[in-house]
Protein backbone atom coordinates (compact mmCIF):
# COMPACT_ATOMS: atom_id res chain seq x y z
CA UNK A 1 0.00 0.00 0.00
CA UNK A 2 1.71 3.60 -0.99
CA UNK A 3 2.17 6.07 1.84
CA UNK A 4 -0.06 9.05 1.64
CA UNK A 5 1.26 11.85 -0.30
CA UNK A 6 1.76 14.83 1.74
CA UNK A 7 1.32 18.11 0.55
CA UNK A 8 3.27 21.58 1.67
CA UNK A 9 0.81 24.28 1.81
CA UNK A 10 3.10 26.81 2.30
CA UNK A 11 5.75 25.75 -0.06
CA UNK A 12 3.31 24.57 -2.71
CA UNK A 13 4.60 20.87 -3.44
CA UNK A 14 3.91 17.81 -2.54
CA UNK A 15 6.21 14.85 -1.44
CA UNK A 16 5.91 12.09 -4.24
CA UNK A 17 6.26 15.24 -6.71
CA UNK A 18 9.30 16.49 -5.48
CA UNK A 19 11.07 12.95 -5.22
CA UNK A 20 10.18 11.64 -8.51
CA UNK A 21 11.62 15.19 -9.86
CA UNK A 22 14.71 14.62 -7.41
CA UNK A 23 14.96 10.39 -8.75
CA UNK A 24 15.95 10.25 -12.46
CA UNK A 25 13.09 7.35 -12.90
CA UNK A 26 10.84 10.15 -15.38
CA UNK A 27 13.22 10.75 -18.63
CA UNK A 28 10.58 12.79 -20.32
CA UNK A 29 12.21 16.66 -18.89
CA UNK A 30 15.56 14.99 -19.25
CA UNK A 31 16.27 17.49 -22.05
CA UNK A 32 15.77 20.39 -19.14
CA UNK A 33 18.76 18.99 -16.86
CA UNK A 34 21.72 20.29 -19.60
CA UNK A 35 23.04 24.15 -17.50
CA UNK A 36 22.76 25.69 -21.72
CA UNK A 37 19.08 24.83 -21.74
CA UNK A 38 18.18 25.61 -18.19
CA UNK A 39 19.65 28.84 -19.25
CA UNK A 40 17.73 29.51 -22.05
CA UNK A 41 15.01 28.97 -19.86
CA UNK A 42 15.81 31.23 -18.12
CA UNK A 43 15.84 34.17 -20.84
CA UNK A 44 12.82 33.24 -22.34
CA UNK A 45 11.08 33.62 -18.92
CA UNK A 46 13.37 36.99 -18.51
CA UNK A 47 11.79 38.16 -21.70
CA UNK A 48 8.62 36.85 -21.22
CA UNK A 49 7.86 38.33 -17.48
CA UNK A 50 9.21 41.81 -19.51
CA UNK A 51 6.73 41.42 -22.09
CA UNK A 52 4.06 40.77 -19.82
CA UNK A 53 5.02 43.65 -17.44
CA UNK A 54 5.24 46.25 -20.20
CA UNK A 55 1.44 44.80 -21.53
CA UNK A 56 0.66 47.88 -18.71
CA UNK A 57 2.42 50.30 -20.54
CA UNK A 58 1.55 49.47 -23.89
CA UNK A 59 0.04 53.06 -24.51
CA UNK A 60 -4.27 51.98 -24.49
CA UNK A 61 -3.63 48.68 -25.03
CA UNK A 62 -7.43 48.22 -23.84
CA UNK A 63 -8.62 51.01 -26.15
CA UNK A 64 -6.85 49.71 -29.38
CA UNK A 65 -9.49 46.88 -29.40
CA UNK A 66 -12.11 49.53 -29.02
CA UNK A 67 -15.42 48.74 -26.55
CA UNK A 68 -17.23 46.54 -27.78
CA UNK A 69 -18.29 42.66 -26.35
CA UNK A 70 -16.23 41.48 -29.18
CA UNK A 71 -13.13 43.36 -28.53
CA UNK A 72 -13.62 42.53 -24.79
CA UNK A 73 -13.45 39.00 -25.51
CA UNK A 74 -10.42 39.37 -27.80
CA UNK A 75 -8.59 41.52 -24.82
CA UNK A 76 -9.35 39.20 -22.24
CA UNK A 77 -8.53 36.18 -24.65
CA UNK A 78 -4.79 37.69 -24.86
CA UNK A 79 -4.49 38.44 -21.43
CA UNK A 80 -5.09 34.77 -20.28
CA UNK A 81 -2.82 33.50 -22.74
CA UNK A 82 0.04 35.68 -21.47
CA UNK A 83 -0.72 34.43 -18.62
CA UNK A 84 -0.88 30.81 -19.73
CA UNK A 85 2.33 30.91 -21.41
CA UNK A 86 4.18 32.52 -18.42
CA UNK A 87 2.82 30.30 -16.54
CA UNK A 88 4.08 27.28 -18.51
CA UNK A 89 7.64 29.26 -18.36
CA UNK A 90 7.32 29.11 -15.05
CA UNK A 91 6.30 25.16 -14.50
CA UNK A 92 9.02 24.34 -16.68
CA UNK A 93 11.71 26.13 -14.80
CA UNK A 94 10.44 24.78 -11.41
CA UNK A 95 10.63 20.90 -13.44
CA UNK A 96 14.25 22.02 -14.38
CA UNK A 97 15.97 22.51 -11.03
CA UNK A 98 13.70 19.73 -9.96
CA UNK A 99 11.73 22.06 -7.36
CA UNK A 100 14.77 22.08 -5.08
CA UNK A 101 13.99 25.82 -5.14
CA UNK A 102 10.64 25.01 -3.91
CA UNK A 103 11.24 21.83 -1.51
CA UNK A 104 11.03 21.77 1.92
CA UNK A 105 14.36 21.25 3.85
CA UNK A 106 13.45 17.56 4.86
CA UNK A 107 13.18 16.53 1.36
CA UNK A 108 16.69 17.54 0.61
CA UNK A 109 20.03 17.02 1.63
CA UNK A 110 22.38 18.90 3.07
CA UNK A 111 23.81 20.28 -0.07
CA UNK A 112 20.63 21.02 -2.08
CA UNK A 113 19.73 22.85 0.83
CA UNK A 114 22.94 25.27 1.03
CA UNK A 115 22.40 25.45 -2.87
CA UNK A 116 18.52 26.34 -2.30
CA UNK A 117 19.58 28.90 0.45
CA UNK A 118 22.09 30.57 -1.80
CA UNK A 119 19.41 30.84 -4.61
CA UNK A 120 17.00 32.77 -2.33
CA UNK A 121 19.66 34.97 -1.37
CA UNK A 122 20.80 36.01 -4.65
CA UNK A 123 16.90 35.99 -5.69
CA UNK A 124 16.45 38.72 -2.27
CA UNK A 125 18.82 40.64 -4.02
CA UNK A 126 17.60 40.69 -7.44
CA UNK A 127 14.17 41.19 -6.52
CA UNK A 128 15.07 44.06 -4.61
CA UNK A 129 16.26 46.03 -7.65
CA UNK A 130 13.23 44.90 -9.45
CA UNK A 131 11.19 46.97 -6.63
CA UNK A 132 13.60 49.54 -6.96
CA UNK A 133 12.74 49.62 -10.69
CA UNK A 134 9.57 49.82 -9.95
CA UNK A 135 9.59 52.64 -7.12
CA UNK A 136 11.44 54.44 -9.88
CA UNK A 137 8.64 53.55 -12.67
CA UNK A 138 6.13 55.17 -9.90
CA UNK A 139 8.11 58.61 -8.89
CA UNK A 140 9.43 59.08 -12.56
CA UNK A 141 7.15 57.33 -15.28
CA UNK A 142 4.48 59.94 -15.04
CA UNK A 143 7.15 62.65 -15.82
CA UNK A 144 8.09 61.07 -18.71
CA UNK A 145 4.80 60.41 -20.46
CA UNK A 146 4.80 56.57 -19.13
CA UNK A 147 1.45 56.44 -18.28
CA UNK A 148 -1.52 56.76 -20.56
CA UNK A 149 -4.71 57.71 -18.65
CA UNK A 150 -6.96 54.82 -20.68
CA UNK A 151 -5.69 51.06 -21.38
CA UNK A 152 -3.05 51.11 -18.69
CA UNK A 153 -4.52 49.42 -14.82
CA UNK A 154 -1.12 48.34 -13.88
CA UNK A 155 -2.48 44.59 -14.10
CA UNK A 156 0.11 42.98 -16.56
CA UNK A 157 3.08 44.83 -14.17
CA UNK A 158 1.51 43.03 -11.40
CA UNK A 159 1.25 39.78 -13.17
CA UNK A 160 4.98 39.82 -13.73
CA UNK A 161 5.80 41.11 -10.34
CA UNK A 162 3.99 38.21 -9.50
CA UNK A 163 5.82 35.35 -11.23
CA UNK A 164 9.09 37.04 -10.92
CA UNK A 165 8.93 37.01 -7.12
CA UNK A 166 7.81 33.39 -7.31
CA UNK A 167 10.48 32.25 -10.09
CA UNK A 168 13.47 34.05 -9.31
CA UNK A 169 14.88 31.52 -6.67
CA UNK A 170 14.55 28.57 -9.72
CA UNK A 171 16.12 31.43 -12.31
CA UNK A 172 18.76 32.05 -10.15
CA UNK A 173 19.29 28.06 -9.47
CA UNK A 174 18.90 27.15 -13.37
CA UNK A 175 21.47 29.50 -14.40
CA UNK A 176 24.20 29.09 -11.69
CA UNK A 177 24.14 24.85 -10.78
CA UNK A 178 26.43 23.23 -12.89
CA UNK A 179 24.68 19.87 -11.96
CA UNK A 180 20.86 19.68 -10.64
CA UNK B 1 47.29 60.85 -12.45
CA UNK B 2 44.33 61.90 -13.82
CA UNK B 3 41.72 58.99 -14.40
CA UNK B 4 39.04 59.27 -16.89
CA UNK B 5 35.37 58.45 -16.27
CA UNK B 6 35.95 54.97 -18.38
CA UNK B 7 39.19 54.25 -15.77
CA UNK B 8 36.95 54.78 -12.65
CA UNK B 9 34.12 52.69 -14.29
CA UNK B 10 36.61 49.77 -14.82
CA UNK B 11 38.51 49.98 -11.37
CA UNK B 12 35.22 50.12 -9.59
CA UNK B 13 33.87 46.78 -11.08
CA UNK B 14 37.94 45.53 -10.21
CA UNK B 15 37.27 46.54 -6.88
CA UNK B 16 33.66 44.98 -6.72
CA UNK B 17 34.92 41.61 -8.04
CA UNK B 18 37.57 41.11 -5.88
CA UNK B 19 35.47 41.98 -3.21
CA UNK B 20 33.15 39.43 -4.46
CA UNK B 21 35.90 36.87 -4.88
CA UNK B 22 37.60 37.36 -1.60
CA UNK B 23 34.05 36.80 0.17
CA UNK B 24 33.18 33.27 -1.86
CA UNK B 25 36.73 31.79 -1.04
CA UNK B 26 36.51 28.63 0.98
CA UNK B 27 39.43 26.95 2.06
CA UNK B 28 39.97 23.69 0.28
CA UNK B 29 39.11 20.30 1.75
CA UNK B 30 40.59 16.89 0.75
CA UNK B 31 38.93 13.49 0.84
CA UNK B 32 39.27 10.05 -0.15
CA UNK B 33 35.64 9.31 -0.80
CA UNK B 34 36.24 8.14 -4.29
CA UNK B 35 39.05 6.34 -3.23
CA UNK B 36 37.50 4.62 -0.16
CA UNK B 37 34.01 4.40 -1.81
CA UNK B 38 35.70 2.13 -4.90
CA UNK B 39 37.63 0.09 -2.41
CA UNK B 40 34.04 -1.06 -0.79
CA UNK B 41 32.84 -1.31 -4.72
CA UNK B 42 29.89 0.92 -4.12
CA UNK B 43 28.22 3.17 -7.18
CA UNK B 44 27.80 6.42 -6.36
CA UNK B 45 23.93 6.20 -6.52
CA UNK B 46 24.52 3.24 -3.60
CA UNK B 47 26.91 5.06 -1.22
CA UNK B 48 24.01 8.01 -1.90
CA UNK B 49 21.29 5.56 -0.76
CA UNK B 50 23.17 4.63 2.57
CA UNK B 51 24.31 8.08 3.84
CA UNK B 52 20.71 9.74 3.00
CA UNK B 53 21.68 11.51 0.34
CA UNK B 54 21.34 12.48 -3.39
CA UNK B 55 24.22 10.94 -6.26
CA UNK B 56 24.38 13.92 -7.25
CA UNK B 57 26.19 15.22 -3.53
CA UNK B 58 28.87 12.40 -3.66
CA UNK B 59 30.00 13.90 -6.89
CA UNK B 60 30.32 17.57 -5.49
CA UNK B 61 32.24 15.97 -2.31
CA UNK B 62 34.42 13.73 -4.51
CA UNK B 63 35.59 16.49 -6.79
CA UNK B 64 36.09 18.86 -3.56
CA UNK B 65 32.95 21.29 -4.65
CA UNK B 66 31.10 20.73 -1.34
CA UNK B 67 32.59 20.54 1.98
CA UNK B 68 30.34 18.17 3.90
CA UNK B 69 28.90 19.12 7.53
CA UNK B 70 30.57 17.34 10.59
CA UNK B 71 26.98 14.64 10.57
CA UNK B 72 27.57 13.50 7.28
CA UNK B 73 31.44 13.23 7.72
CA UNK B 74 30.90 11.15 10.58
CA UNK B 75 28.24 9.04 8.24
CA UNK B 76 30.85 8.93 5.48
CA UNK B 77 33.34 7.57 7.40
CA UNK B 78 31.45 4.76 9.39
CA UNK B 79 29.99 3.62 6.14
CA UNK B 80 33.27 3.60 4.37
CA UNK B 81 35.13 2.16 7.80
CA UNK B 82 37.67 5.20 7.71
CA UNK B 83 38.19 7.67 10.39
CA UNK B 84 37.46 10.88 9.51
CA UNK B 85 41.25 12.19 9.72
CA UNK B 86 41.62 9.56 7.12
CA UNK B 87 39.06 10.34 4.69
CA UNK B 88 39.34 14.42 5.09
CA UNK B 89 42.16 16.81 5.19
CA UNK B 90 42.98 20.30 4.75
CA UNK B 91 46.44 19.45 2.97
CA UNK B 92 46.40 17.49 -0.49
CA UNK B 93 46.89 13.62 0.53
CA UNK B 94 50.02 11.84 -0.70
CA UNK B 95 49.06 9.44 -3.87
CA UNK B 96 49.39 6.07 -2.63
CA UNK B 97 49.17 6.70 0.78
Amino acid sequence: MSKKNKFYWFEGVTEKGVKALLSDENPKFRWLRPQRNRRVLVVLMAVGLVLTALGSYRPALKSDFGSSGVALVVYLILAISVIFIVLGGYSLLRISVRSIADAPDELLDERQVVVRNTSYRYAYYAMGYLLLGLLLLMFFGPQLQMFESEGNDGSFLMIASLFAYSSLPSMVMAWRERDI
Amino acid sequence: MDLSVSDNVVLMLCSMYAIYMSRNQEEPVYNRIEEARLAHGLSRQELADKVGVHYQTIGYLERGEYSPSLALSLRLAKLLKQEVSELFSLTPFKKGK
